[in-house]
């Protein structure tokens, strides 16, 4: 035993990250999809820097389009070491970004423009307003489960139903018309590249991770989702920290909602974020978040949103049908988790 | 039968944790395995329980050698393993988990209960157990659960049944229970591995001993030969004191005052204070309902009615988090289910109470929480390698330790400590008293909770005694005997105060 530590090469260290780290091993499987995806992405171009331009094009898309599902998921991973689940986050996408366009209308119904408000302050009044409602009915489904002691899959399976089925009611036969300043939240171009929502993105991901690792809530999440009495033999307010990792999920599908109706302009009431909950979920374990709680990092769920994100790309690059994609990512979460089982039992 | 182990060598990675160690147990004997946290006890009976290879040596059933590489294969050979961590489910029915794996079926192919539970109620009658068969294992508390395993044992033809630590979460009138029905057993020529902390059961019960320390055998032979400070300095490797530890002082001002606190059944009628620098002792047997007291107390359970004053002032304690801020600190009892975190690393463990206390904002102030750590790894002697490693990696004793440090890092003014030994060795033990009197001396409120008299005779000033929920009598000085304690624990009347009179 001794004789091989000394000896320590780099087979050595690559087994011993491999095996005791989730997030190596996690990234050791992006970096492989993104050679795959790099080489079926193809060199005949004219030149290497045109190569280059499609390469960046293409990774801009990936990106933009995961942004929403990404803040999602990192919301989720929360809830999720803190041992719950959140089913209910495509519902509350939808419920937010219908009362964002209320709100930002410029039609006869727009209610901000009713009250005489309009431009930029609109703008900016309509965002505070959604991520509030956002928190409201995250922090609804927080104290549900903690004063109503209702378990969480449960509650958010209704809310799931309850923010869609409303939304989609008071919505029926109503186009609101989003001011063109409102698409620049997402649109507006840094050089030639449409990159604010990756931007939002990765910020908000740094916020979380500083929260995670550093704050009293951040280090709460994981003893309440480990050990709810030990947690609560040590003075930790257990019901609190689980109604704010619900609320602030709430508050993170706000910020996805905002990107996917600045965005397009517009909202599909009854297909908008339904699926972004199993997204969400296979995102987190992906990412080495365990379902029973305790465990899950912020990086790692970014990666388990990029390996799902490139996977994607590359089926699509390769041309697998459409209907068979949902398989292989089917296939990767099977695989992420019994890796990780191996992982724990090492 | 007879079971010799020889030779018997492990290791794990560097660590030897088994040196050349022999061992034999035969039917109708009871043999005691003692020996430190960490001395070797659980590897050697994983060996024997197939649980574990051996890396050298052998095993001989009656002569015969024999390899175990399953639990199951050593079950078939007669050898029962009860293991600390009970291994029944909490949803099924206790005759239903007696059948476990090997269910009783009728000729139709589906299960017969019937015949499941009244064999169930043979074994019962047999061993004196009164016990429903058809109460749900969820309903039992841990030394029921116990019993059903020893049972279950018993129920398997086990012929040597090892028995890891049985006594840990148990009162004493429970463990007479068990030591009776151990005493069947041994009429019916079963023979009883005891791994135990506690020498004066070793002393009581067994009838041959083996000392392993550091993996090694230092001491073994008969039990009627050796005394209680004999085995106890074999364990050690040096003295150990087992003289009362009270002190003759006065009392400062008064910290908690409780006035006819009730809930439900659990406790009536509750009123007592403690006071600066004293220690209370609060025992009673199984059922007596101190725990809920104190949980109730530190916000954790419910109150019905009667008050709680906190140096003179009423309060309401909300939750655990308003008791913290208020100055009340809990070391809980079952350090696995309700003490430590398993997902988090030493240092979060000792410091996970004090995040809310010394944050800025809510940035966990990393600088101040490693400098009460380090200042609280000196001074309760922790013996530890990294604060990053995982909190498991500690032996019973430390990790104890670390629960406690994890509250004198909030510096509570009521310190309240429910079964503060449990499941740590002799040389750990002497250690928390040791800090338990410092903290009185440090003038903190202390609460010891504890079912074993012993241990609150040997540390407590004063001690209130428990009987289904009601404080049954109150005993000081001369008066706190093991006599007197039981006396009132099984629900005899006070009267302590005539003679003393």
């Amino acid at each position: 035993m001794q004789d091989k530590d000394r000896e320590k090469g780099f087979k050595d260290w690559f087994l011993d990250n491999w095996t005791n780290k989730p997030i190596f091993s996690t990234g050791i499987a992006l970096v492989v999809m993104i050679i795959l995806q790099t080489w079926s992405l193809g060199f005949d171009y004219d030149s290497l820097g045109s190569w280059f331009l499609t390469w960046i094009n293409n990774w801009i898309n990936i990106l933009r389009n995961n942004a929403g599902v990404g803040l999602i998921a990192l919301g989720m991973s929360f809830v999720i070491m803190s041992a719950g689940i959140d089913l209910s986050v495509g519902s509350t996408l939808v419920a937010v970004g219908a009362s964002l366009m209320m709100l930002i209308d410029r039609g006869p119904n727009g209610i901000l423009i009713n009250l005489g408000i309009e431009g930029i302050p609109a703008i900016f009044i309509a965002v505070i307003l959604s991520l509030a409602i956002g928190y409201f009915l995250g922090n609804l489904n927080g104290l549900l489960i903690t004063r109503g002691g209702i378990p969480p899959f449960v509650v958010t399976l209704a809310t799931m139903k309850f923010y869609r089925s409303v939304t989609q009611h008071f919505m029926q036969g109503y186009n609101p018309r989003v001011p063109m300043q409102f698409l620049g939240i997402s649109n507006f171009q840094i050089g030639s590249f449409r990159v604010m929502p990756v931007i939002y993105w990765l910020l908000i991901a740094g916020v979380l991770y500083f929260v995670s690792k550093r704050t009293t809530f951040g280090r709460q999440i994981i003893a309440v989702g480990s050990n709810e009495r030990s947690a609560n033999l040590s003075g930790v307010n257990v019901k609190k920290v689980k109604r704010r990792v619900y609320a602030i999920t709430g508050l993170l599908v706000s910020f996805a909602a905002i990107i996917q109706v600045s965005r397009i302009g517009s909202m599909d009431y009854a297909n908008a974020g339904s699926g972004y909950e199993m997204e969400a979920i296979a995102a987190a374990v992906v990412g080495g978040t365990s379902m029973s709680g305790g465990r899950g990092t912020v990086i790692g769920t970014i990666l388990g949103v990029l390996i799902i994100a490139v996977m994607n790309n590359l089926l699509n690059l390769l041309g697998v049908p459409p209907f068979l994609r949902e398989a292989f990512k089917g296939l990767i979460l099977i695989g992420a988790v019994l890796m990780q089982k191996k992982q724990k039992s090492v | 039968m007879k079971i010799e182990m020889k030779n018997i060598s492990r290791a794990f990675g560097a660590i030897q944790a088994l040196k050349d160690v022999d061992f034999s147990v035969q039917g109708g004997e009871v043999c005691a395995l003692i020996g430190e946290n960490g001395a070797g006890k659980s590897t050697l009976m994983n060996i024997l329980g197939g649980v574990l290879p051996a890396d050298q040596g052998e095993i001989l059933i009656d002569g015969e050698k024999v390899e175990f590489n399953s639990p199951a294969e050593s079950l078939n050979s007669g050898i029962a393993f009860i293991h600390q961590e009970l291994n029944l489910i909490n949803d099924l029915p206790i005759y239903e988990n007696m059948f476990i794996g090997r269910e009783l079926k009728n000729k139709r192919g589906f299960l017969d209960l019937e015949k499941m539970e009244s064999k169930t109620r043979e074994v019962f009658e047999k061993m004196q157990i009164k016990l429903d068969p058809k109460t749900m294992v969820r309903d039992l508390d841990t030394s029921y659960k116990q019993i059903v395993e020893i049972s279950r044992a018993i129920m398997m033809d086990a012929s040597i049944i090892i028995m890891d630590e049985p006594t840990t979460s148990l009162t004493d009138q429970e463990i007479e229970r068990v030591f009776s029905m151990m005493e069947t057993l041994k009429k019916h020529d079963v023979g009883i591995v005891f791994i135990s902390h506690k020498l004066s059961e070793v002393m009581e019960f067994c009838d041959r001993y083996t000392v392993l320390r550091n993996g090694e055998t230092v001491a073994e032979g008969l039990v009627e030969e050796v005394t209680v400070d004999q085995l106890a300095y074999s364990m050690v490797g040096h003295e150990v004191r087992t003289e009362s530890l009270q002190r003759e002082t006065e009392f400062g001002e008064e910290v908690l005052r409780v006035e006819n606190l009730t809930f439900e059944n659990n406790f009536k009628d509750i009123s007592f204070s403690a006071h600066k620098g004293e220690i209370l002792g609060v025992t009673g047997l199984l059922g007596d309902g101190r725990r809920e007291l104190f949980e109730a107390i530190f916000g954790s359970g419910q109150i019905e009615s009667g008050e709680i004053y906190l140096k003179g002032e009423k309060i309401r304690v909300r939750n655990t988090t308003d008791a913290l801020q208020k100055g009340i600190g809990y070391l809980p009892r079952d350090r696995k289910e309700n003490g430590i975190i398993k997902d988090m690393n030493i240092f979060e463990n000792a410091s996970i109470v004090t995040w809310p206390i010394f944050d800025n904002w809510g940035v966990i102030d990393l600088e101040r929480q490693e400098k009460e750590f380090e200042q609280q790894v000196k001074d309760l002697q922790i013996k530890m390698d990294q604060k990053n490693d995982p909190i498991n990696s500690l032996s019973g004793g430390n990790q104890q330790k670390i629960v406690l440090a994890k509250w004198l890092i909030a510096s509570p003014e009521l310190f309240i400590l429910d079964n503060p030994t449990q499941g740590v060795d002799v040389g750990a033990k002497e250690d928390i008293y040791d800090i338990i009197l410092e903290l009185a001396a440090e003038d903190i409120a202390v609460i010891i909770l504890s079912s074993e008299a012993k241990e609150i005779i040997r540390i407590c000033d004063r001690s209130l005694v428990m009987y289904h929920g009601i404080i049954q009598g109150e005993l000081k000085g001369d008066s706190m005997t093991e006599h007197e304690i039981m006396r009132l624990a099984t629900g005899a009347q006070t009267n302590s105060r005539q003679e003393g009179s």
